[in-house]
């Protein structure tokens, strides 16, 4: 167990400060989903193999799919330069995360959270469906966040599509022959 | 000397205490706060603003795997945070289009036509 929170939590920590520090956008995407990949190790120990299985296919094969179109739309050749990949606000931004950091794992720290134990988690997937739709005795406030969801999902899909939509009347992208 | 072995096998093998899922947690939402906040271009801050997504998700599991009174409801509400982040991650790229388009730009600090 300590040998696999180890690797798993380095996994996460060095692929999200390269997400951060990496000059090349898509290097920053694909360090992207190796935390991912982190995080889906950690639901693993957590006793959530569904949520891991979700949190793969999502993250890492939609949004970083998705990411990697944006990436692929809107990048031009450009400098490298570090400098020119983060504003002014370097050390200010640095100092601003390390105290929501220490601050969040202080609070973290000092409170005492009794005796707990792991494995009080939905453990099988019937049981983590019957959470989530609402069947289970006091979780009836899921059967409408889940309506919600699927309601927010529809809207996106609709929003996204008539956001970057390219009207008739606009003029065609340069480099684009239609 | 055996004992010193058996000692540090059973150190390996020992259960990880909810902390350390806490602050592992922590650190990361303080990485995706940090890129957040000092990178230029658009795309890199939205895969910051997914990293402190999946470290409030990370927070959420371990909980519902270490309280008991939980009933293992952060499981469920992980299910819908991750809902809401493929929305997000959606709709944020289409509006990033849109801004490339006009602007022929995704720097986000160029984009000040409302800057006071």
């Amino acid at each position: 167990m300590t040998i696999a929170f180890a690797f798993l939590a380095g996994m996460t920590l060095v692929s999200a400060l390269g997400v951060v520090i990496s000059r090349n956008v898509v290097h920053s995407a694909l360090f992207m989903s190796g935390s991912f990949l982190g995080v889906a190790g950690f639901f693993v120990m957590l006793n959530a193999p569904a949520l891991a299985a979700f949190q793969v296919l999502i993250y890492v094969g939609a949004v970083t799919v998705v990411i990697l179109f944006g990436i692929m739309f809107t990048q031009r050749p450009q400098a490298r330069r570090f400098r020119t990949i983060v504003n002014r606000q370097f050390w200010a931004g640095f100092l601003v995360a390390i105290g929501v950091g220490a601050f969040l794992s202080y609070v973290f720290s000092v409170q005492n959270w009794g005796n707990v134990r792991p494995g009080n988690g939905p453990q099988s997937v019937a049981v983590f469906a019957r959470n989530l739709l609402g069947v289970t005795q006091g979780t009836g406030i899921f059967s409408l966040l889940f309506e919600v969801a699927s309601v927010l999902l529809l809207v996106a899909v609709v929003a996204a599509i008539v956001i970057s939509r390219r009207r008739p009347s606009e003029q065609i992208d340069q480099g684009v022959e239609e | 000397m055996s004992q010193q072995i058996q000692y540090f096998v059973d150190a390996l093998n020992a259960t990880i205490p909810l902390e350390g899922y806490l602050i592992v947690g922590a650190m990361m939402f303080a990485i995706g706060a940090w890129g957040a906040l000092i990178r230029r271009n658009a795309v890199v801050v939205f895969m910051c603003v997914e990293l402190m997504i999946n470290a409030v998700n990370l927070t959420l599991v371990a909980f519902s795997d270490y309280l008991p009174n939980a009933g293992g409801a952060g499981a469920s509400y992980a299910v819908l945070v991750i809902t809401v982040a493929a929305a997000e991650v959606a709709v944020g790229l289409a509006i990033v289009l849109a801004v490339f388009r006009t602007r022929r730009t995704v720097n986000v600090d160029e984009a000040n036509l409302m800057k006071w």
